[in-house]
């Protein structure tokens, strides 16, 4: 397009031909918006229909299924969810696996990194180079072993099930590893001088300083866990234990009819990650932006 | 990535040597100590299990019975010549052919546009990233919703004069419907690997570019996509590993129905281990599954290291 313009013909005058590259200029950004907007909104309006029909009577829903305003809104959905759909069971199993996995992971995982970054031992490298490679585990082969070895641990259907293998995590121990590296010694060095031992390094001087690296990796593992499915789904039978995911699948599947209640279920499950995600953003993009860049 | 700052060793007397051997055991322990409890974790749960899997994949193995004997390859004979694993392999073929170009070219240009704006750009990030957090359940139902004979899909194709199709309970058209709705929900991530490669790229070259008077379709193949390079590469090879262990969307949009159109390889995993019991064959079909993603990631990254560097 710039090409084109700036060889025209002889005649032309300087000033128009600013002129031109400027309304070009303006057209193709006007351009890009319409597209960028038609685009945003694919994105959120099954969100604007999830919501209004949380808020809708059945009666109301059948009727316009697909108008944004319920009339009149109504909680009774809502309601229906808490109780016949036992969400708020579901929500309260998912905040406990969600909160026991970010704390186990966050510790043994920065212990690790810790270790791997700063304190020096004959195969650190090999056994790093070991953790990093079960990245590349498809997790559809160890689906199967890890449900086995569960049950041989007599852990299946146990909340302690649902939560152990995700307490170690090879991400998050990369993540946290790069973190550290890039810590000065100095400061270090300086607990080192005053008396401080490994763990007391790690604990006074360490994890405060990555803590940006350290609220990063927790939101990652929160969302991951609040999302996760198929593990649960596999490892537990008793609907008492179901997190969020399992329950509004099974809620959905017994309850086809209700689609208000069903709606104001998922409106539960998503709206408190949409909301952390809001709020958490720039750890979640500045992770994923690292993770892309150094994977 | 993995390079780490040794100290060089200088040339040391005998004695000192065993001295600093000293030192150093001392000070190792707490390396082994602190790497432990992960290390005890990631062992059981990958290196374990993957060789667990690749054992109980030889042997009729089930959980309930105690006898399970060794069969060798017979898992491996019984999977090619399965009808439901064929099906499932060319299923999920053609969704792996499909959402992984899709979604790579998608999510470029969405970070490219996303780029060019100055206003708006952490909103529009903000809302293309939210069906990526959502939990694949629920954007999974919200679609079922979406997908129905008079739903919103259709009421929006009938706005312009297309008939919708029943798109679930159609063999031709239920595993399109879980490409597009894949495709929906991936692209906001990608986009973010873009965006963080794009800013890499120093300006530097944009203005050598405009004062050699290229048009924005030149710059953008001849500067973006190469200096995308290894973003596209992480983007191309992270998302055919995950395409290919397609679940979720399966299992709740339509069971793998109708008439075993949208069987994925992972459905019939499941369907063996979780149903029917039958660990050992269905350990066999993740192998092979597992084969046919190491054979393209390696592929993949064979194809984009040889070409030439930028």
């Amino acid at each position: 397009m710039a090409r084109t313009l700036s060889s025209p013909g002889n005649g032309v005058k300087e000033r128009d031909k600013k002129l031109l590259l400027a309304a070009t200029r303006r057209s193709f950004t006007i351009i890009v918006y319409a597209l960028l907007i038609a685009l945003a909104f694919s994105m959120i309006f099954p969100y604007l229909w999830m919501l209004a029909n949380s808020f809708k009577s059945r009666t109301d829903f059948f009727t316009n299924p697909y108008s944004v305003i319920p009339m009149p809104p109504t909680l009774s959905t809502y309601y229906d969810a808490l109780t016949i759909g036992r969400m708020g069971v579901y929500l309260g199993n998912s905040i406990l696996y969600a909160a026991a996995v970010l704390v186990v992971q966050l510790f043994i995982d920065s212990l690790a990194a810790y270790s791997f970054a700063r304190v020096e031992f004959p195969g650190r490298e090999t056994l790093f180079l070991a953790v990093l490679a079960t990245l590349m585990l498809p997790g559809s082969v160890t689906l199967i072993p890890t449900f086995l070895i569960a049950h041989g641990l007599g852990l299946t259907n146990t909340f302690t099930g649902v939560v152990l293998p995700g307490f170690a995590g090879a991400f998050g121990i990369f993540l946290l590893r790069q973190f550290f590296l890039n810590i000065p010694r100095e400061l270090e060095d300086a607990a080192r001088i005053d008396g401080s031992g490994f763990f007391g390094t790690y604990w006074r001087i360490m994890l405060p300083l990555a803590k940006p690296a350290m609220v990063t990796l927790g939101v990652f593992i929160f969302l991951n866990e609040w999302s996760s499915f198929v593990w649960p789904l596999i490892i537990l039978s008793d609907w008492k234990k179901y997190p969020v995911t399992v329950g509004i699948a099974l809620f959905r599947d017994v309850n086809q009819i209700n689609w208000p209640a069903v709606f104001a279920g998922s409106t539960i499950v998503s709206f408190p990650i949409i909301i952390l995600f809001i709020i958490a953003q720039e750890y979640i993009i500045g992770g994923i932006s690292l993770s892309g860049l150094k994977g | 990535m993995t390079t780490l700052a040794q100290p060089s060793q200088p040339l040391q007397s005998r004695a000192s040597r065993n001295r600093e051997l000293w030192r150093r055991l001392r000070k190792t322990w707490p390396g082994y100590l602190f790497i432990s409890p992960a290390g005890l974790l990631i062992t059981v749960f990958s290196y374990v299990a993957i060789i667990f899997s690749l054992y109980i994949s030889f042997h009729q193995y089930d959980i309930i019975s105690e006898a399970r004997p060794f069969e060798g390859l017979e898992n491996y004979a019984r999977a090619l010549n399965d009808k439901l694993v064929r099906i499932s392999f060319r299923n999920t073929f053609v969704y792996v052919a499909v959402i992984v170009p899709s979604i790579t070219v998608i999510s470029l240009l969405l970070a490219v546009l996303g780029n060019q704006v100055r206003r708006g750009r952490a909103l529009f990030r903000t809302v293309f990233f939210i069906p990526t957090i959502t939990p694949i359940v629920v954007t999974s139902m919200l679609w079922v919703w979406l997908y129905e004979p008079t739903g919103g899909i259709n009421r929006l194709l009938q706005m312009i004069n297309i008939e919708g199709p029943n798109w679930l309970f159609d063999p031709s058209t239920a595993l399109p419907a879980i490409m597009i709705m894949t495709i929906w929900g991936a692209v906001g991530y990608y986009m973010i690997i873009f965006l963080a490669g794009l800013a890499e790229i120093p300006e530097v070259f944009y203005e050598a570019a405009k004062v050699d008077g290229a048009g924005r379709w030149h710059t953008f193949w001849k500067i973006t996509i190469p200096l995308l390079r290894n973003s596209l590469i992480f983007a191309f090879v992270t998302l055919t590993i995950a395409a290919f262990q397609v679940f979720t969307q399966a299992f709740i949009m339509t069971q793998g129905g109708p008439m075993n159109s949208t069987q994925t390889v992972q459905m019939v995993v499941y369907h063996y281990a979780f149903q029917r019991f039958q660990m050992g064959y269905a350990s066999a079909i993740s192998w092979l599954l597992f084969g046919v993603i190491f054979f393209f990631s390696a592929l993949q990254l064979k194809l984009f290291m040889s070409r030439e560097l930028y």
